[in-house]
């Protein structure tokens, strides 16, 4: 069901730096070198985001986390009343 | 299947790399002794502080002390506002954490900034205690500085190992046993000293908003500490004080929340209903020119506090919201430009708030800090730091356990400990248990009953076919809790809870591979303090009021006379104890 990382397979390099650090080990090394990392938890991720923060081509979209629909806050738009 | 048995010698280890373990860690290598740390994740990024945290509070003598505020002062604030608190403890960590700020400072940690009035160009604000006295830093990176330091220390980093067990010989700390997250080792540890640093206890219920694992807290955190420690004999205080829910920012948890001008929407935020009224006043930034010139009255200052705390915090049920929500946070309308960028920098320095405010808000939803507001919504109930529950620990940090020494939320009586507890009290312990191994001329024996007994339920998990998936034991304790050890409580549900806790420990759990061997064992840790907040409560025959907020619907009135005191559960040969210690001020 969860798909909360989004790995860029054209852009990841397969440094492997997500895999070393994330602090609820989702990811796996992809078996061919050089290949993104596969998630292989999902579910299990906690959203702190350490993976996009220390990846080195995150400037350039490797690796991108989306919010659950369910996390996202509900706003109230510029207004101060209901 | 086989495991591969790495033994491993240490003269101190540290059990959990968060905040406190690499400050232990740090500190104990100062003595020339071989220290290793012992980390589920990795150290750069695990544990409570590991997405960074923006602030720490301390006695600054430099600046409480010229605004007339002794430690005694902050001791009589800390008592008044948060009920139970071992005295000891509280001064082991209010009179060193600005020589560890300092130590921090040296590690490159900036905590100046130009822009301060106050003495040291310091970021201190208002948070735990009446007076300022949190540091705001920029703490981003603290984790990844202090596993620099460790390293350059030559402290020995064993990353993606879960430590399961301790082993004790004759009374005395002689060893522990890990599992290794990602593949088929397990860790046989000889120590002469140890350090139990595995932080909070989380996992114990799920969010509204349905998503599994989106703690405030990580949610690697499932009480691993507090299970060794019960199985090793050792006594934990405070099981029962699992906090009800509060309210912050609906749907998405992190550590911070738009509620009233506390914490990292400090100063300017507060809460408005769907008419616009403010039901939660914003604070200001702290007059220190008026506190500096004037003597301050302690008292007054701690009297006008307490009154003035539920006009900024919502300490609302979920109930007590359903009447008079929806509520919204924000930033205040006369917020300045200053006030609002410091907002965000806190935001960007603490934790999952740095995620939430510089993605989440700023890019997913388009989010005007100036003018937007976000809605406010239930947490979960925890064992947060404000809940103080964990090992007994004398004041050099020592269990009844020698040489076992702990540390920051692993510990228990200090509420609010939280990175204070960790820094200040991983310092101590490190250099306790540095001392402690200096004494050992030799490793103990260590007995390999624990290391056969770990190898065989791993390898039944791996061989299992009909056992559950690790998920399906922890939602059923979950929804225990859930129901039966809630935020009101009865000696009856109580009971059946404790008879269907013991039903679920023993579900035969299947297993494929080193992660989800992992994940089983954290269930056991899960269940083991699900067991100990249950038993606790039925323990503690009175109810109490906030910030606790304990009820016992079957004793609802408060009871000082027996139960001003911490609670303290243990086993021995299988059978749960029970005692009081009294609580001296």
């Amino acid at each position: 069901m969860f798909r909360p990382i989004i790995i860029s397979d054209d852009i990841c390099k397969g440094c492997n730096k997500c895999v070393d650090i994330c602090p609820m080990d989702v990811f796996v090394p992809n078996p061919e070198k050089g290949k993104p990392p596969i998630v292989m938890y999902p579910e299990e991720c906690w959203y702190d985001g350490v993976c996009v923060y220390e990846c080195p081509l995150k400037e350039q979209g490797a690796i991108k986390i989306i919010t659950p629909l369910p996390m996202r806050v509900f706003l109230l738009k510029g207004k101060d009343s209901a | 299947m086989r495991f591969n048995v790495i033994p491993i010698e240490t003269d101190v280890l540290i059990i959990g790399g968060g905040l406190g373990g690499c400050i232990a860690a740090i500190k104990a290598s100062e003595h020339g002794l071989n220290v290793t740390i012992a980390e589920k994740a990795n150290t750069t990024h695990s544990g409570s502080a590991g997405n960074g945290i923006d602030h720490i509070w301390a006695y600054c003598p430099s600046v409480h002390g010229k605004m007339g505020w002794t430690i005694n002062d902050m001791f009589e604030d800390h008592k008044q506002a948060y009920d139970l608190v071992d005295k000891d403890l509280f001064y082991l960590v209010a009179s060193t954490m600005y020589d560890r700020i300092l130590d921090l400072e040296k590690f490159g940690i900036n905590f100046r900034y130009e822009d301060s009035k106050i003495p040291g160009k310091f970021r201190i604000v208002p948070q735990f205690h009446s007076v300022p006295t949190s540091f705001n830093f920029d703490g981003r990176d603290i984790k990844k500085k202090l596993t620099e330091q460790a390293i350059r220390r030559r402290v020995n980093i064993i990353n993606r190992v879960m430590i399961t067990d301790l082993i004790s010989t004759d009374g005395q700390i002689s060893g522990a046993l890990g599992l290794s997250t990602r593949a088929m080792d397990i860790y046989f540890f000889k120590a002469k000293a140890i350090v139990l640093s595995t932080g909070r206890s989380n996992r114990l219920g799920r969010h509204d908003s349905g998503i599994d694992f989106e703690w405030r807290a990580p949610g690697s955190l499932s009480g691993d500490g507090k299970s060794m420690a019960l199985k090793a004999g050792l006594e934990l205080i405070n099981m029962e004080f699992l906090t009800p829910s509060t309210i912050r920012v609906r749907n998405y948890h992190q550590t911070g929340g738009p509620s009233g001008g506390v914490a990292t929407w400090y100063p300017a935020s507060d809460v408005i209903d769907s008419s616009g009224k403010i039901v939660f006043f914003r604070d200001y930034f702290y007059d220190w020119k008026k506190y500096f010139k004037e003597k301050m009255d302690a008292t007054e200052s701690r009297t006008r506090w307490l009154k003035a705390i539920p006009l900024h915090r919502p300490g609302l049920t979920k109930d007590e919201y359903m009447k008079v929500g929806p509520l919204y946070g924000g930033c205040s309308k006369d917020a300045t430009d200053y006030e609002i960028d410091y907002i965000r920098w806190s935001n960007s320095n603490e934790g999952k708030c740095y995620r939430f405010a510089t993605y989440h808000l700023d890019q997913e939803m388009n989010f005007n800090w100036a003018k937007d507001r976000i809605e406010l919504g239930p947490t979960l109930r925890e064992l947060s730091s404000a809940s103080a529950n964990g090992v007994v620990v004398d004041k050099n940090l020592e269990t009844k356990l020698k040489g076992l020494f702990a540390i920051g939320d692993e510990v228990g009586g200090l509420p609010w400990s939280a990175a204070p507890g960790a820094v200040a009290m991983g310092w101590h312990a490190g250099e306790m248990a540095a001392k402690h191994a200096e004494k050992e001329n030799s490793f103990l024996p260590v007995s390999k009953g624990k290391l056969e007994s770990l190898e065989e339920l791993c390898s039944n998990m791996l061989s299992s076919k009909e056992g559950f998936y690790w998920k399906e034991v922890e939602l059923t304790v979950q929804n225990i809790l859930d129901l039966n050890c809630s935020d009101l409580r009865t000696e009856a549900m109580l009971r059946r809870g404790i008879d269907l806790i013991r039903e679920i420990k023993n579900a035969p759990i299947r297993a494929e591979n080193p992660h989800e061997l992992m994940r089983s064992l954290e269930v056991k840790s899960v269940i083991d303090n699900c067991e100990l907040i249950v038993r606790a409560s039925l323990e503690r025959r009175e109810s109490r009021k906030r910030p606790v907020r304990f009820q016992r619907v079957d004793f609802p009135e408060q009871d000082d006379k027996n139960y001003f005191a911490f609670l303290a559960l243990r086993l021995e040969d299988g059978e749960f104890k029970f005692s009081k210690i009294p609580i001296k001020h």
